[in-house]
Formats: C-alpha cells, structure tokens, sequence
C-alpha cells in the first residue's frame, strides 16, 4: 500500500465536470509535480485533498488510514479539521495575515491547536510559546528569512511573502505539503527563490505535490509528473517518460506550447 | 443672565448628550455585530427577520422610532411608559445597532476568501478564523465610515428632545424661552464643535495606529 | 408638511390605540390617586413655569399646580413636555394634566377636557420698532409674512383676519420661535400671546421689538386640560380652583406674578 492513496476522484460544480475520476498514489518522501493547461482540474484536485472541496465520490487515504471517503456521512467541521492536518497547502496568493509580522503569522496556528487543545498552566503555556516560538525562527530560518522575523508582509517581496507560506504551512508538520502554483502570481526574477526553497526541502524527506507552470522545476525536481488534461490524468511517470518520450497527443502539443512560451 | 450662569446650565444639558452618545455606542458596536451574522446568516428565516428588521429601521426616521417606543406602550397597549431617557437610549441603540450592522457586513464582505482558506488549511476553528484573523482586518477597514457615523451619532443626540428629554438644545431652547435671550443658542455650537474634533482627533489616532500594516 | 405627516401618524397610532384604552375599568381618577402623584406637563416660559436663579421650578403656574393638588391630596410632578405633543402625552398617560397657560380652543376640546377657565389672555401682534410706521393696523399689513405656533390660538387669530390669512403665513414649532422669526427679518410679523409679547419686548435682546397695543386680535382663556373621559379629576380640580378664588389665594399669586392684569376669575 502506498502512502497517499488517491482512488476514483470525480468532482463537478453545478453542471461542469472538473474532475472525472482520478487515480493516482505516492510514496512518502516523493516529489509529485502536476501540469496542465488552466482549467484541466489541478487546482480543484488540490483542493479537494485539502479539503476546501468536497469530492462526489471517491476515497483519499494516507499511510493506510481512509481520510475522506464518499460513502461515509458528511464530515463535521471538527473532524476536517483534524482530517485537512494531514495536508498543508501553500496558496498562489501567499494569503498572508496581513496583521501579524511575519514570526507571527508562522506561530499563530501552532499556538492555537496547542493551547486550546488542553488546560495548561500559565507555566506549560509558557513553555509551549516558547517551543513554538523556537520551532517557527527555525523554519523561517530553512527559507532564508530569519532577518525578517518581525517585519509584516507588506514589508516583504512577493518572493519573500510565499517564503514567509512555506514556513507557515511546515509549522504544524503535514505528512504532505501541497504548492498551488506557487510561483503564478510572482514576478520572473522573484521565483527563483521560492523554487530553490521547494527544492531545499525535497533533501529533507518531505512528501510533496507542487502544481506548477514551471516545466524545468516539474523536470528538474519532481520524481513523478502527473499531466492533467479536461479533468483526467493523461499522463503519468517518471520526468524522463513524461518530458522525454510523451506517449499521449495532448501531451505533447502541450509540452511544445510551453516550450514556446514559458 | 450671566455667561457663567448659561455656561452651567448648559453644561446640564451637555451632559445628557454625552451620556445619549457613549450608552449608545457601547451597546451598538457588539450588538450590531450580532445583527451582522443574523443578516450573514446560513439559516434562512433568520437572514430574512434580521435584513426585514434592518430595512425597516433604516428606511424611517430615528425622530419617529424615538416617538413610537415612547408613547406606543400607552396609546397601543395602555401600558406604562418607559422613562423617557430609557426610550431614547433604546430608540438610538436600536437605530444605531442596525446602521453599523450593514458597516460591519460590508467590512466582513470586503476580506478575501483566500484569508478564511488559509485559517482553514491550517487547522483553526470557524470562531478562531474570525476572531484572530478576520476581525482586526474588518475594524481597519471600517474606521472611515464607522466614524462617519460616530460624528453623526454626536448631532443626532439633538432628536431627543422630540420627548423632551433636556439635551443641550433643548437646554439651550429652554433658557431661549424663558429668559429672552438668543445668543446661547449659537452658544451651543461651540460645544458639538468641541465634541465632534475630541472625536475626530480619536479616530485619526485609531486609523493612525492601524495603519502600521497595508492591506 | 413635516407637521401633517407627523399628525397623520400620531392619528393612525391614536385609532389603534383605542381598543387598547377602552379595556381600563378603573377610572382615572382612582390611577392618579394610586399613584399617588399627578405628571403635570409643562413647558418652561416665564411667567408661567420658569427656573429661577437657583434652577428651582417657579412661576403663576407653578404655584397654582401646587396649590390644587394640596386640595386634591396628590404631590405634582412637573414633567417638561413638547407643547405639540401634548395631547399624544395626554392620551399616551406620560402626563396626566396639561398646566402651563393652555389656552381653550374648539379643535382641542376634541382631545381633551378643559378646567374652568382662569385667565384672559389676548393674542397681539409683534413688529420691529423699525417697522413701526409702516404697519399700524392690520390692512397695512397686505403682503406682509405672518409668523405663529402652528396649531396655537395664533394660528387661529391670523386666519380669522380678512387681511392676514391672505399674507405668507410662517408655521413654527414655538412661540418663542415665531418672536425669533419676527428679531431675525424672516417674518415681518409675529402673533403671539400678550403676556409672552410683553416679556419679549421687556427684555434686552429683543428691545427692537414692540407690540402693536392698538390691533385687537381674538381674546383667549387659559384652563387646565385634563383626559376627556376623567370626569371625576375634572370636577375635583374645578372644586379646588373655585375655593382658591373665592379665598383670595388665587388673585394673590396673579399679583406675585404680575399676571392680574388678565385675571378672569
């Protein structure tokens, strides 16, 4: 059994179809990249894992445990979020706290789950501040930002603002950490950065799924590629098989459009 | 009858203002907070109840709602009348509720969804999202027109005196008829101009102080 | 236009009142008496009701109020009122007796009852000194603008003149505003009741004013208006006034006031 499991995903709004039964699963400590064209489903299947959608059928499960299944009951807002902790997502738009600096906006999270979780003294409160605390100044520090820990994103660049949501999304340490075009709304000299971040942390045995224009990232990084196209995956494999020698039609023009423009 | 003599009297009057307008906006500000997630609200009956109540408090005037919950008791149910100063503080903290509700509801439109989805993804309570995320950004971006109305709120204190409740121009009306002089009536001028630039010197120092993020 | 739609609602809240009313077996009399205190609705103006240099309640009025209600065995509680929502206050029980110069007119006998009377009072006319020659009677005064309280026996002297209810006619909420009107320029005349024109006139900010002695404009007599079904609190009060006259009381606090002058009992 495979760590992520993803079986038989279909997902429609009102009448559209987005995704029309995805199949795929990933072992720990891989690097999964999609592409596709807009509008192929890759935003709403990292959705749908995330649980900001509900699939219409399907089952999801990590390292053997089932965490959403249609034919179970509607989930309660306690129980996705317990569900959702499994996965951290990394937004297109960062989706900073625009009100908190930057240490702050990485330790809220934390301090939330862990203080509201029990009754504490105001000496463990301490002591879990302090951990917390301590554990985001050594995140921002795996992305190079431990120079802006008090500064508020409206200080930071675009590239150190999506930065600022890696280490945020990494503070309350998901088994998976998903990426939604990561790079989409940064201007070209800014992305650099955030991609070589992504790529630091594939060293330390991250599991990841990045969706992404960036085709040399997807080739360079990922160890699986998944092409999405109309709601199905079109193609599947190593970067080599997928980049190299595409098998579908689709594929390749895609490829071929991206290589003209990238 | 002396400077001093209308400046006391007055000051009796001014007194009546102040209290109308702090009561008024400590009870309206959490309350029309309340009314906001009612006019939000997912269960139908209650958005509707709330925006009917809400359209119809803001489609007449507070001068009517103040004469109708004063003298409604005892000419629709012969029942006793409410103190008169009890009716005018219910007649404002109503009427001032239902206006900072729909301030409040365009400030809480006016967040992105994105921010409601990063709370999510990172595991917080629906509660939590809004208290620790939300909120602070909703209170920024409403201090301009919030103000608009608590600068408003200060004249309007004026319509209680359609109960005859003793604010500072009917105190300055009083003393107008009674001793035959005018010039206390533009007297009083000086008091909402005092009052309204306290106020207005506040809230450029609350807008100042929450201005330290962009955004 | 403000006025009409406010009365039209005040009606409308009136009719529905009704049934509601009609369901008190007790009689008024005896809701007083369990209260033990009568809310007299007043409006400050010298020298009916007014507040002395201490700030205490004094005036013709004032003392008269005290007066009856020894008599009657009930303790006044003066209650500062809107004069054009007396009779809303009245119907409403915010107050139970209008006390303060109330002037007896058919349209008000409507909506309440009236005490024996117990002054004459007299609407006059209001110029600026400056004006003096040019308006001397009433036919001077063709196309002249027309100041009053709406509602008041003002409002009725100026339409049952031929020559002023064809003048612009200036409605205001008060009689100290129609004085106000008359000291500003924005009507050319005032009418308004002679102990108020003679208080005006004595007075340093409206020195300029002066009251036409020789125009005679409608006689009008005070009372005390009580709820029109309480015929019971009605005959006490004109028991009480009857006994204060005849003892003398009555034309003593007249003289004290300065209001002997239109005593009429």
């Amino acid at each position: 059994m495979s760590f992520l499991e993803v079986k038989k995903i279909y997902k429609s709004f009102g009448k559209t179809e987005v995704l029309k039964g995805i199949d795929f699963s990933m072992e720990k400590g891989e690097v999964l990249a999609i592409i596709g064209s807009s509008g192929s489903g890759k935003t709403t299947l990292l959705r749908c894992m995330n649980f900001l959608e509900t699939p219409d059928t399907g089952t999801i499960s990590v390292n053997g445990n089932v965490l959403f299944s249609s034919d179970e009951p509607p989930y309660s807002d306690a129980e996705k979020r317990e569900k959702r902790l499994h996965f951290g997502l990394v937004f297109q738009q960062f989706n900073l706290f625009p009100q908190y600096n930057v240490l702050k906006n990485v330790s809220l999270a934390p301090e939330l789950r862990q203080l509201k979780a029990k009754k504490v003294t105001k000496a463990e409160k301490k002591e879990i501040i302090r951990q917390i605390d301590d554990n985001s100044r050594r995140l921002l520090d795996t992305v190079g930002l431990s120079e802006k820990v008090n500064n508020y994103p409206c200080e930071l660049s675009g590239g150190q603002q999506q930065r600022v949501a890696i280490a945020r999304a990494l503070a309350l340490n998901p088994d998976i950490l998903c990426f939604d075009e990561p790079t989409s709304a940064l201007d070209p000299e800014l992305t650099g950065e955030v991609l070589r971040v992504i790529r630091e942390l594939k060293t330390s045995d991250r599991t990841m799924i990045v969706v992404t224009h960036e085709m040399n990232f997807a080739r360079g990084v990922a160890d699986k590629v998944i092409f999405m196209a109309d709601g199905v995956i079109e193609e599947y494999g190593t970067p080599d098989e997928v980049f190299g020698a595409p098998k579908s039609e689709k594929t390749r023009s895609f490829l071929e459009k991206s290589l003209e423009n990238p | 009858m002396s400077f001093l003599e209308v400046t006391k009297q007055l000051t009796n009057g001014f007194g009546v203002t102040v209290v109308i307008f702090l009561i008024t906006l400590a009870v309206s500000l959490p309350l029309g907070l309340i009314i906001t997630f009612g006019s939000m609200s997912k269960i139908l009956p209650v958005k509707w109840i709330t925006k009917t109540f809400v359209w119809i408090i803001r489609g007449t005037p507070l001068m009517l709602q103040i004469i109708l919950i004063f003298y409604g008791p005892g000419l629709l149910f012969d029942m006793p009348a409410l103190p008169r100063l009890t009716a005018v503080l219910i007649a404002f903290i109503i009427n001032y509720s239902c206006y900072f509700s729909e301030i409040y509801r365009g400030g809480i439109e006016s967040i992105s969804k994105g921010q409601y989805e990063a709370g999510q993804v990172l595991g917080m309570t629906k509660t939590q999202i809004f208290f620790k995320v939300v909120l602070f950004q909703v209170i920024k971006r409403i201090v301009p027109p919030m103000g608009n109305e608590i600068i408003t709120l200060v004249k309007d204190t004026s319509l209680a005196r359609v109960i005859a409740v003793t604010e500072l121009v009917k105190a300055a009306e009083d003393i107008v008829s009674m001793k035959m002089i005018i010039w206390p009536l533009f007297y009083i001028g000086a008091f909402y101009l005092l009052f309204s630039a306290l106020l207005t010197f506040l809230l450029n120092l609350a807008e100042k102080k929450l201005n330290y993020y962009s955004g | 236009m403000k006025k009409r739609i406010l009365s039209v609602l005040m009606g409308a809240v009136m009719c529905l009142g009704l049934c509601g009313c009609s369901k008190t077996e007790d009689t008024d009399w005896n809701y007083i008496m369990n209260k033990g205190e009568a809310v007299i609705g007043i409006t400050y103006y010298e020298p009916m009701n007014y507040l002395d240099e201490n700030g205490e309640l004094t005036g013709f009025e004032t003392e008269f109020t005290k007066a009856v209600c020894e008599k009657l065995g009930v303790t006044p509680k003066f209650q500062v009122i809107d004069w054009k929502k007396k009779e809303i206050e009245l119907k409403s029980k915010t107050i139970d007796l209008i006390w303060n110069g109330l002037t007896v007119t058919e349209d008000r006998k409507e909506n309440m009852a009236f005490s024996t009377t117990y002054l004459k009072n007299r609407q006059v006319i209001l110029i600026k000194k400056d004006n003096a020659e040019k308006y001397t009677d009433t036919k001077s005064m063709a196309g002249a603008s027309v100041a009053y309280e709406g509602g008041s026996a003002g409002e009725t002297a100026a339409s049952a003149d031929e020559t002023l209810k064809d003048c612009k006619q200036v409605s205001c909420d008060a009689q100290k505003d129609a004085v106000l009107e008359v000291k500003a320029g924005t009507a050319d005349i005032g009418i308004v009741d002679y102990t108020l024109a003679r208080s005006s006139v004595e007075s340093e900010d409206f020195a300029d004013l002066m009251i036409l002695e020789n125009v005679q404009l409608m006689d009008e007599y005070y009372a005390v208006g009580v709820r029109l079904e309480d015929t019971e609190t009605l005959a006490k009060i004109n028991q009480a006034i009857d006994e204060l006259a005849k003892d003398g009381t009555l034309l003593e606090l007249a003289k004290k006031y300065g209001v002997d002058d239109i005593y009429a009992l």
